[in-house]
């Protein structure tokens, strides 16, 4: 019972990275209508600069975490101006962003290859949280609960700016339909910006506490939260944070149980199982709405 | 088929004929090796090492004049980024330019399994530089100078037993990945020869990044040690994380830790950590060693790792074939040379014997990392 309740931990740790990087793919979608395949390359980015803020600045755990975000989110607006606001100008289709936006992961996962000299990176030792508490003989990892408080601040913030706030009704309206919402009085422009910098950020933050919790920062981080968190956002709804957060740790707690009782060979097809089966059965996801299309 | 004939006489007829060096010497010019390059992609770490130390033993022997008055010694590289389709690709352009007399590729077995029936049937001598399957070679065409980690595998796992005497096992294994499967078989068969229980075996991926589930999985098991046959970097995420989650008892390794990049990332947690190693800038003894590591060291301001030292010797070995020939050598008569030689001279290792076109070193030598970033024989001490 006891390996059963730190395999869930274990999930929900891994489950809310997912999550933190679904809630700003899904912002994307949702608002400026881009699939964007360089997402997960925001995350790398976000991970290489805390890493560089933490070895060449010697900047404390907070201040090196702020830097990655920053980072994230400011690379997500460069993209965002030069790949996509040209398109948008253009009145050019989710098609033509979509190739754009792979053309922008290839060229920076190269970069990001580069910039790490190809190798596997980590954050040093004593940089960041590492104590283990204790919950009886059950070990609870201080980046763990870290991680996990981060998506739950995330999502409850975002979700309150979404839903309750004015910018959250502009960007709710710009979603919608851009040119009406300017008549309306909103600024689209602004809302893109800002809406490409959070997501950038959130992706950010997902990349450089998955850097950290895994040793591993490279090129490759992004990629793998790129495919699970497009999951949990096609799961959680594309337009709804809290499903996203939900379906990012259920994801999580699912692959860690597969690997753990079934198989490690069926744990990434159990996601895409779930993907496929929500696709068919539920395609606006948990909390979707029904009538919510992208234009 | 046909080709491998024409090669078969070529040999049968070098193999009277050919002198113990060259006579005449090679014709001035300039003698090329088509490199595939895996300097990006998932192992590029590795890719680099291995390019970085051809790159260097192409200068050292060109300079040298070892091969003759102006005969010079290059490099075509193209770049696969470990995806078996470029590198077929890669390989039909080698085959295509006349100029290229040999190749040299491949981390993955699979991309070497892959390349293996194009290189055979156009004649063309490989020479692998990474890919750990055994039964690579064919001579007179693919060689592998890649020194098979499968046997020091299993006389780590038995000094380990016999150091720590363990009662109980536990393995990590790259699930996606026959090379170590079939290691971390000959290894469990080696430990539990000796009596000792295998209490789980725990499966990971090649791609996967976050070990932290995996860890408790196999410290749930409680095993007295733990044995890893995986990838670098799975394997150094393994161990970051059974050491964060308190796993205090012995972890035996694998020559992926070697590099002193793992160091450098993990720091003291891979500290006593065992595993085999054939060349180790660290621990360099012969003249050939030294020099090696100073070229290396000067050139690409970093140590060689074992990989770098297998690129080394896949040029050196190369040139060996070339030094016995006369005037303008074709492909088969190169692959014949190749297969003539019985002992890579110069090499890093105090010894490489070459046995059906696969090369070999003599001795298992078990290190591991210090606290303080050497590598020393292990357990310290001994």
């Amino acid at each position: 019972m006891e390996l059963f309740a730190e395999q869930v931990l274990n999930g929900c740790a891994l489950g809310a990275l997912y999550a933190l990087f679904a809630i700003g793919f899904g912002l994307v979608f949702a608002t400026l209508g881009i699939l964007n395949a360089a997402h997960g390359t925001y995350a790398s980015w976000a991970a290489i600069a805390a890493l560089a803020a933490t070895e060449r600045l010697g900047l404390p755990f907070p201040l090196a975490v702020l830097a990655g975000v920053v980072a994230g989110g400011l690379l997500a607006l460069f993209v965002d101006q030069v790949a996509f606001q040209p398109l948008r100008a253009r009145g050019a289709g989710m098609l033509a962003a979509l190739i754009t936006s792979i053309a922008f992961w290839i060229i920076l996962d190269s970069l990001a290859g580069f910039a790490t000299g190809q190798q596997s990176l980590s954050f040093p030792q004593g940089s960041y949280p590492a104590r283990m508490y204790h919950l009886g003989t059950m070990p609870l990892p201080a980046m763990q609960l870290l991680t996990i408080a981060a998506m739950l601040v995330a999502t409850f913030g975002i979700h309150l700016l979404v839903r309750r706030s004015r910018f959250g009704a502009a960007m709710r309206a710009v979603g919608w339909n851009g040119a009406a919402a300017a008549l309306g009085g909103v600024n689209p422009r602004m809302v893109v910006l800002a809406t490409a910098f959070l997501a950038g950020a959130t992706s950010g933050l997902a990349g450089v506490l998955a850097g950290i919790s895994t040793q591993n920062v490279s090129f490759s981080l992004g990629e793998g939260l790129l495919l699970k968190g497009f999951a949990a956002v096609v799961v959680g709804g594309y337009d709804d944070v809290r499903g996203a957060a939900i379906a990012g740790v259920a994801l999580g707690i699912a692959e860690v149980i597969t690997a753990q009782y079934l198989s490690t060979s069926l744990r990434d097809g159990i996601t895409y199982a779930l993907l496929l089966g929500f696709l068919l059965v539920r395609p606006r996801g948990l909390f979707g709405r029904a009538g919510f299309v992208r234009a | 088929m046909r080709i491998c004939w024409r090669m078969a006489a070529a040999l049968l007829i070098g193999g009277a004929a050919m002198p113990a060096a060259h006579a005449d010497g090679l014709a001035a010019g300039d003698y090329r090796i088509g490199f595939v390059t895996e300097n990006t992609g998932p192992i590029a770490f590795a890719g680099l090492s291995y390019y970085h130390g051809a790159q260097l033993a192409a200068e050292e022997i060109t300079a040298s004049g070892r091969l003759g008055a102006g005969v010079k010694l290059t490099l075509a590289d193209k770049e696969s980024g470990s995806d078996p389709a470029r590198a077929i690709q890669d390989m039909h352009q080698f085959i295509a330019d006349r100029s290229i007399l040999a190749t040299s590729c491949c981390i993955l077995s699979a991309v070497a399994g892959s390349l293996k029936p194009i290189v055979l049937g156009a004649g063309m001598p490989l020479v692998i530089f990474g890919a750990t399957a055994p039964g690579l070679p064919k001579p007179p065409v693919v060689y592998s100078m890649t020194i098979l980690p499968g046997p020091k595998d299993v006389a780590t796992a038995q000094h380990a037993v016999e150091v720590m005497h363990p009662k109980t096992a536990a393995y990590f294994v790259s699930a996606d990945n026959d090379a170590f499967k079939a290691r971390m078989a000959a290894g469990q068969h080696a430990v539990e020869a000796a009596g000792v229980k295998t209490v789980g075996v725990v499966s990971v991926l090649s791609s996967d990044t976050d070990f932290t589930a995996p860890a408790t999985q196999a410290i749930g098991y409680a095993p007295d040690m733990i044995l890893v046959y995986t990838t670098q970097t799975p394997a150094e995420g393994i161990i970051a994380a059974l050491r964060a989650r308190g796993y205090a008892k012995t972890i035996v390794g694998n020559d992926v830790l070697s590099p002193a990049t793992v160091f450098k990332k993990m720091g003291a947690t891979v500290a006593d950590v065992p595993f085999p190693i054939s060349f180790s800038a660290a621990l360099a003894a012969t003249p050939e060693a030294k020099a090696f590591v100073a070229a290396y060291t000067k050139k690409f301001d970093a140590p060689p790792d074992i990989y770098s030292a297998q690129g080394y010797q896949v040029v050196q070995f190369i040139a060996q074939g070339l030094h016995v020939l006369s005037g303008k050598p074709t492909r088969e008569s190169l692959g014949a040379a190749l297969a003539q030689i019985k002992s890579v001279e110069p090499n890093v290792y105090g010894g490489e014997p070459m046995v059906d076109g696969q090369a070999e070193t003599k001795d298992t030598v078990i290190v591991a990392w210090t606290k303080d970033g050497a590598i020393a024989p292990w357990p310290s001490g001994k």
